[in-house]
């Protein structure tokens, strides 16, 4: 176990998902996979393909819309992007993932005795 | 909001299934596309590009697969695929899933028809503002509490030894909402409104005199109800003061029918008993009265003004005169207040005023106190007001419950036929199911698709009931008419939301009902010897599918019995000797003191009628009878004996009839002692009476009774008896005979009012309609000529009950036994298909063709046999049931027992020849498929598999 790579936790795809969308503007679905693992720095294991029903869920719930068109290397692609609705959701999302995670850093750390 | 979202969204999903998943091909392709070119461009060999790039995609069926969940409904998708199957099911055998829907159809058809009565006459609630905040008031008191003079219907649930009553009288009701009214804040009640009915008003619209039913109402009536009137106003306070104009607020009905809904009409004057009333307004056209459920009156008009049209005979009472017991009280509960609250606050005021206006207790016997017990003192009672006055609608219950029950039995049997149906068929799809099941399909998945395929069923044949119901519903009105107590006269049936909400639950119901049990047998095969064995698993009949059959012969017999016994007691009451003869006698009734007649004139406007009459051609006598016979209509009397006083006299009663001096001869009732009338028994001559026998039997037994004088309690008069006559029926062919009393018309001074005209006619009685109609216009063109028919066609209306109940009971029995057939015939033939190869075997081994018949019938005799035996037993219980004391003598299972006539409710005739048709039917049912089975080719049949 030279090098530990992490399952996406639950509920934090679609999170990323919107993040990527909210950076890059809009993106296909592997240019939106490239950019998890990127950014994660290859410490993700993402199995790319799992990333397609998050989009449609993401789509069914209307904070992201869809669009055919031709890649910067003329394949077609669908390309996603962010509704402002998605952004404001993104805003919540990401204040509750703070907050939750400072809760938890603050269990972890070593307490101030 | 995102839940609708989504859910739309994963709707539109189902409908463009193809592009989509084109869509998602497309580009999971172009996703994999990109990644293999950024590996080449690293430096892969394309091959290895397109591998790693799959890797990295992971499963691309399982994602795919993922996204299609999540893409529609896979619950609806399921069920609609379920469906579609279930669709190819029923076409794949057309006439089976005919037959199934049908007999569906039928049974949900009748209970769908029978449940738009129930909804109309039981259940329909006012159309008024929160109905169910009123509520009617009434009481109960001893026997020996004395009611003198009623008019109306009271049907109250008082114990046996008290008597209750719906009728209040008008001081009375005058006190009690003074109460209401002083307690004012303090009173559980925000109105309290009181209604009588006003039959047979003359009406003159035009120059057509009518007669229609009316009702008087006190001034907050309107507004207690919280009823608006839909066009004009509603009648105020002001206008039930004694001094105040005349006015009349019209039904919407009578508004549409007679004045052809002219909305000018308000404010136009409609004459009423020949008085002037202004009319002022129309009810809502969904609001039909609040008395009994079979009286909607036309017109309403206030209580002050109710002698207006009653003139000397007003119901209020005046001065000298108490009034009599005729109103009907509601109230409206404030919100929170209780029923008890309500009887409470205005059971003292009411008690006062009923002794006050109480006269001497009667004695029902010789040990009756002559005073009043405590506990005989009359108490208020109350009842939901919700529907309208109750009495009535009580005594339609049994019918339509009784008449429910049959039809509800009749969906039984057609549910068991569908569910025998589908075992048969779950039994052929067994190697289907148990392939399925092995592969791994969930059994809740396979129950699912059966149930969708037997709801599928249902539905079909609601859908088709829906229509038959509307036949049949039409059928009904067109079968009953004011004597079959199923329909009162003027309630309108209509398929409404209620009653198709009813079907649909219904039809859920049986879908279920009939599919659940086969659904679960055919899903719990014991997968090993089903796979091995194949179609040989299900050669013999399962117990369920037997013990359906039992059930459905016996509940058909029971059906069967109950129709052989009415048309038993129809036939006995058909034959029962009247004492009179109704051949050839025309009937008709004349209301001349509505129209103002009275005392000497109306004397002589009869005498007139009576000598045109005499002289008409085809008239061989004519003669009238202030009481229409074998028609439920009474008069009676209390009475005292000679020697009796009124202070001490105990309970007797006698029917009253008056008649013309002609009548016996006309009617052909023959004399048994003394003399007849005579035309000269009139105002001027000593008061005369005739009795009938049991009038003789019960209070002269062994004396001479000619000449003997007896005294009537009202009206203080006394006659003397001067003839005896045979008995005769009177208000109906079931009734016992009871003591009867003729006095001749003219020395009935102001009673004579309106008759009812007999008249004996040479030939064919209806021809004769026409020219007595010229002779009554001929003397007053003003005068309705009212229930113009034959005596024969009034007997028959009176077994309009009977009559309906042989016939409906006849057509549902015939209808079980028809579906008891089928369902025989289908499982037998279903057998014999199975049995063909042990058949085959037997006919080998030599077994004649007589043997394989005997084989089969016995095979379906043996549960018909066994199927009557349980329907005796069933019977026996159901009679025992009934008779038993669980159900008081007002309950409607009572009441149907009572309908019966002459006839027992164990009958052995009718049982053994209902069994030997039952029998008959279905040896046809088993004779057919049977006669396949004997057809069988024995080496066609061991080939067969």
């Amino acid at each position: 176990m030279a090098k530990s790579r992490h399952e996406v936790l639950p509920g934090t795809l679609s999170l990323l998902i919107l993040k990527t969308l909210d950076t890059l503007g809009p993106l296909h679905g592997y240019g939106i996979a490239r950019r998890i693992e990127q950014v994660s720095g290859d410490l993700l294991e993402l199995n790319q393909g799992t990333i397609y029903p998050a989009l449609l869920k993401l789509e069914q719930l209307g904070w992201i819309r869809t669009k055919w068109s031709v890649s910067e290397n003329n394949r077609r692609a669908k390309y996603y992007s962010i509704t402002r609705k998605g952004q404001k959701q993104l805003i919540a999302e990401e204040e509750d993932w703070r907050r939750t995670s400072a809760i938890v850093t603050r269990f972890l750390s070593p307490s101030e005795k | 909001m995102s839940r609708l979202r989504t859910f739309l969204f994963r709707l539109r999903g189902m409908f463009r299934k193809r592009s989509l998943e084109q869509e998602l091909a497309d580009e999971i392709l172009s996703h994999l596309q990109m990644q293999t070119d950024d590996l080449e461009r690293q430096g892969l060999d394309p091959d290895e590009a397109r591998y790693a790039a799959l890797r990295k995609f992971g499963g691309v069926e399982q994602v795919k697969e993922t996204y299609r969940e999540r893409r529609g409904l896979p619950f609806l998708e399921i069920f609609l695929r379920d469906l579609g199957y279930g669709a190819r099911m029923l076409r794949r055998s057309p006439i089976i899933s005919m037959v199934a829907i049908m007999s569906l159809a039928l049974g949900i058809g009748a209970n769908t028809a029978l449940f738009s009565v129930v909804d109309a006459v039981l259940l329909k609630t006012l159309s008024v503002d929160a109905p169910d905040r009123l509520l009617v008031f009434e009481w109960q008191a001893g026997r020996s509490f004395r009611t003198t003079g009623m008019s109306g219907t009271s049907n109250v649930n008082v114990p046996a030894d008290m008597r209750g009553l719906s009728l209040f009288r008008y001081d009375i009701f005058k006190k009690m909402q003074q109460r209401q009214i002083d307690a004012g804040v303090e009173s559980s009640l925000s109105d309290l409104f009181a209604f009588g009915p006003i039959r047979d008003l003359t009406a003159k619209v035009g120059d057509q005199p009518e007669i229609i039913n009316g009702q008087a109402v006190s001034g907050n009536y309107f507004a207690g109800l919280k009823l608006q009137p839909s066009r004009g106003r509603a009648i105020t306070d002001e206008d039930d003061q004694p001094g105040a104009a005349p006015v009349v607020v019209l039904s919407n009905q009578y508004w549409q029918e007679r004045f052809g809904a002219n909305p000018e009409v308000i404010g136009q004057q409609l004459l009423l008993n020949k008085q002037s009333f202004t009319i002022i307004g129309v009810t809502p056209a969904a609001f039909t009265g609040t008395g009994q459920v079979d009286y909607q009156p036309s017109v309403t008009i206030p209580l002050a003004h109710e002698p207006f049209l009653q003139g000397e005979s007003s119901r209020l009472g005046t001065a000298g005169e108490p009034g009599v017991w005729w109103l009907n009280l509601m109230g409206r509960l404030k919100p929170g207040a209780t029923y008890e609250q309500a009887r409470e606050s205005l059971n003292g005021t009411f008690q006062r005023a009923a002794l006050e206006a109480m006269p001497q207790p009667r004695k029902v016997d010789q040990r009756t106190p002559d005073q009043l017990a405590p506990k005989d003192y009359p108490r208020l009672l109350t009842e939901s007001g919700s529907r309208g006055m109750p009495d009535v609608r009580k005594d339609y219950a049994p019918t339509i419950y009784g008449l429910f029950m049959v039809v509800a039995l009749v969906l039984l049997i057609a549910c068991a036929n569908l569910a025998n149906l589908l075992l048969a068929r779950a039994g052929l799809r067994g190697p289907e199911i148990s392939v399925r099941l092995a592969v791994g399909a969930g059994r809740w998945r396979l129950i699912r698709q059966l149930l969708t395929e037997s709801l599928l069923l249902s539905i079909l044949g609601g859908t088709v009931g829906v229509f038959f119901a509307f036949w049949g519903k039409n059928a009904l009105v067109a079968l009953t008419d004011k004597e079959t107590g199923l329909l009162p006269s003027g309630v309108e049936l209509s398929l409404n939301w209620r009653v198709l909400l009813f079907t649909l639950a219904v039809s859920i119901l049986t879908g279920f009902l009939f599919g659940l049990i086969p659904a679960w047998r055919a899903t719990s095969l014991d997968l090993t010897s089903s796979l091995k064995q194949s179609r040989r698993a299900t050669a013999s009949m399962s117990p369920l599918s037997k013990g359906l059959l039992i059930l459905q012969v016996a509940v058909s017999f029971i059906l069967l019995v109950g129709a052989g016994l009415f048309v038993k007691t129809l036939s006995n009451l058909q034959r029962v000797n009247l004492g009179f003869n109704q051949d050839n006698l025309l009937v008709f009734r004349l209301q001349p003191e509505a129209s103002g007649y009275k005392n000497q004139r109306l004397l002589q406007f009869y005498q007139q009628l009576f000598a045109r009459l005499d002289q008409s051609p085809g008239v061989r006598s004519a003669t009238f009878a202030r009481v229409g016979l074998i028609a439920n209509e009474n008069w009676f009397n209390d009475f005292l004996l000679p020697g009796e006083s009124e202070e001490t006299a105990a309970d007797h009663e006698m029917m009253r009839q008056m008649v013309r001096e002609n009548y016996f001869a006309t009617m052909e009732i023959p004399f048994l002692q003394g003399r007849g009338f005579t035309a000269n028994d009139d105002g001027h001559s000593p008061l005369v009476a005739i009795v009938n026998k049991t009038f003789v039997d019960q209070y002269f037994p062994e004396q001479e009774v000619l000449g003997k004088h007896i005294r009537f309690l009202n009206g203080n008069r006394e006659v003397e008896i001067v003839g005896v006559v045979a008995d005769t029926k009177y208000e109906s062919q079931r009734e016992e005979i009871k003591p009867l009393l003729y006095t001749p018309w003219q020395q009935e001074g102001d009673t004579i009012g309106e008759m009812h005209f007999l008249v004996r006619t040479a030939g064919e009685p209806t021809a004769l309609v026409a020219s007595v109609r010229q002779l009554v216009r001929d003397l007053d063109n003003n005068l309705p000529v009212t229930q113009v028919g034959t005596q024969v066609a009034r007997t028959q209306a009176t077994l309009g009950k009977e009559r309906l109940y042989a016939r409906l009971l006849g057509f549902f029995g015939g209808l079980a036994l028809l579906l008891a057939a089928i369902g025989l015939f289908g499982v037998l033939a279903h057998s014999v298909n199975q049995r063909t190869k042990e058949i085959g075997i037997r006919m080998a081994f030599g077994a004649q063709v007589k043997n394989v018949l005997r084989l089969v019938i016995w095979q379906g005799m043996r549960l018909v046999l066994l199927g009557l035996g349980v329907g005796v037993l069933m019977g026996y219980a159901l009679k025992r049931l009934l008779e038993s004391r669980y159900f008081g003598p007002r309950t409607w299972q009572r009441q149907l027992t009572e309908q019966l006539y002459g006839v027992n409710l164990i009958d052995p005739l009718t049982l053994i020849v209902i069994g030997l048709l039952l029998i008959l039917v279905a040896l046809i049912a088993c004779w057919l498929p049977a006669r396949r089975a004997a057809k069988v080719d024995p080496l066609v049949a061991l080939r067969y598999e």
